[in-house]
């Protein structure tokens, strides 16, 4: 009975709010469930804390064809005994608005949707985007010594990211690590971009566009003269991205 | 040993077909052999620099299409011997080159014993200026000084680091050179134009010239005369001294000033 009074009182029984997740993505090339499983449990192997009970949203994107309710069931089910927990379609694939009622998956928008190579065949395709295996913990920042033009994307898989050059504007660094550039920084900078809050970007010359922790970002649109041109680390401090002049 | 050189930029209007006209005849002064190619198909515009466009008989794609031979095409200037234009094709688009017809008709120059291949890129990041770059030894980018030719040139200065022939076979890549046109020192004095420095600094490349903003140019233009070869003009001067430093001798900047006005200059605001 306190509790509801409680609630009463507070006038709400639930709240409503508007968040960002990381998700992994699991994008699929064929609906045979054996090919997937195989897959799927070395992959795991490599990780298995990372993907263990891990929610993934599965991307028809690169299906060449339109697979039915029930060869679905069975791609599902294969990532189900692989270990990870589908959790939605994402839905840039039309087929995907069709089966996210019979399978009860919501349909998850992405950010940026999958364009599978049309001319390349399907061996091909199959090959292409299969990623690096997971590095393993302790491995060496990437080290990047050219500048990095404004265009350019460079991606740290794992690691660290360093940059012992310019970074222009319009260019892109991203790190699941930490960000270190030790000349300018004009461009955009993203550590942690899967979801480590205790990652870090630091820089001598601060003019970043754009700084992003674990999907936490800030956008520049006029610099803080304390900020402008000075060595600068950012943070995470909860839900709050914090900057710092560097050695003040 | 040839060298085939590229003068590109990104953005459009900034004195790419000027600098490779000039660049071209300044080398071809100094007794080199030079072939300069326009690469920007549909929009034919270096015969006109160079006052050739009436002599303009086979062009770039006829040579690529086996229409002609490259001597037919080849057009040889009047002023110096050393010196031959490739014309682009006016009625066609750039569809019309292919990485494979560009090769050929460049290693039919360099076993011609050319010693420069000037590339003259069309604007933009497609497949003409693409093809421009692709296969070159080294870069002049030309920039003006302000953001947005400088953002360009960023961008241009990323494709040459990564979707050349040199980088993607890791032949040690191009080597990259920044000119400035269009400078203009008093604008620069009064923080209305990027200075030198604004701009090394951007793009962090070293600078291996600085063309004054000059009304000879445009004059030179329309006359059909590159301007490297009108006497007078500071701009010639500032093209003669890139020159030198694309051959490896070394000199300081000039143009970076105001000129000083004269007293009766000054008096009568002359």
């Amino acid at each position: 009975m306190t509790t509801q009074r409680a609630e009463a009182a507070s006038g709400t029984a639930i709240d409503i709010r508007f968040g960002q997740v990381g998700l992994i993505q699991v994008l699929i090339w064929t609906t045979d469930p054996g090919a997937i499983l195989d897959e799927l449990t070395g992959r795991v192997a490599t990780a298995p804390k990372f993907f263990q009970r891990t929610a993934v949203s599965i991307d028809l994107g690169p299906l060449g064809h339109e697979p039915s309710a029930e060869e679905m069931q069975g791609v599902l089910d294969a990532v189900r005994r692989a270990g990870m927990c589908p959790v939605g379609l994402a839905s840039g694939a039309a087929v995907a608005q069709a089966l996210s009622r019979p399978l009860d998956l919501p349909l998850l928008p992405p950010f940026r949707e999958f364009h599978p190579p049309a001319e390349a065949g399907a061996r091909a395709r199959r090959e292409a985007p299969r990623p690096e295996p997971e590095p393993e913990a302790g491995t060496l920042a990437q080290l990047h010594a050219h500048p990095v033009r404004s265009g350019q994307r460079v991606y740290a898989r794992g690691r660290d990211l360093v940059v012992t050059a310019t970074v222009g504007a319009g260019a892109e660094l991203i790190a699941d690590g930490c960000v270190h550039v030790y000349g300018a920084l004009r461009g955009r900078a993203v550590a942690g971009a899967r979801g480590e809050t205790g990652a870090r970007v630091f820089c001598q010359d601060f003019h970043a566009e754009l700084v992003s922790i674990a999907g936490v970002f800030r956008v520049f649109e006029t610099l803080p003269p304390e900020l402008a041109g000075k060595p600068v680390q950012a943070w995470l401090d909860g839900d709050a991205l914090r900057f710092e002049r560097l050695g003040a | 040993m040839t060298e085939i050189i590229v003068v590109t930029s990104g953005k459009g209007g900034v004195g790419k077909t000027t600098t490779s006209a000039s660049m071209a005849c300044g080398l071809a002064r100094r007794g080199k052999r030079v072939a300069v190619i326009d690469f920007d198909i549909g929009l034919r515009n270096l015969d006109l620099i160079m006052g050739c466009e009436r002599r303009v008989v086979y062009d770039f794609v006829n040579v690529i299409n086996g229409d002609c031979t490259l001597k037919q095409a080849l057009i040889k200037d009047k002023r110096l011997e050393t010196l031959h234009l490739l014309a682009a094709s006016q009625t066609r688009d750039k569809d019309a080159l292919t990485e494979d017809g560009v090769r050929r008709v460049l290693d039919e120059l360099i076993a011609d014993a050319f010693d420069y291949i000037i590339c003259d890129s069309p604007a933009g990041i497609e497949k003409g200026a693409h093809l421009a770059m692709y296969f070159a030894d080294r870069a002049v980018v030309v920039v003006n000084p302000e953001v947005s030719s400088v953002r360009d040139s960023d961008r241009i200065l990323g494709l040459l680091a990564s979707k050349t022939h040199r980088s993607v076979n890791g032949n040690g890549g191009v080597k990259e050179h920044l000119l400035l046109t269009r400078y203009n020192p008093r604008r620069v004095a009064n923080g209305e134009m990027m200075s030198v420095g604004d701009v090394k600094d951007i793009l962090g490349l070293d600078v291996i010239g600085v063309v004054p903003e000059s009304p000879d140019v445009l004059a030179a233009s329309n006359a059909g005369v590159p301007v490297i070869l009108s006497d007078t003009s500071d701009a010639a001067a500032a093209y003669e001294d890139a020159v030198a430093r694309l051959l490896g001798e070394e000199l300081p900047l000039r143009f970076l000033d105001e000129p000083k006005r004269g007293f009766f200059a000054r008096m009568f605001g002359g």
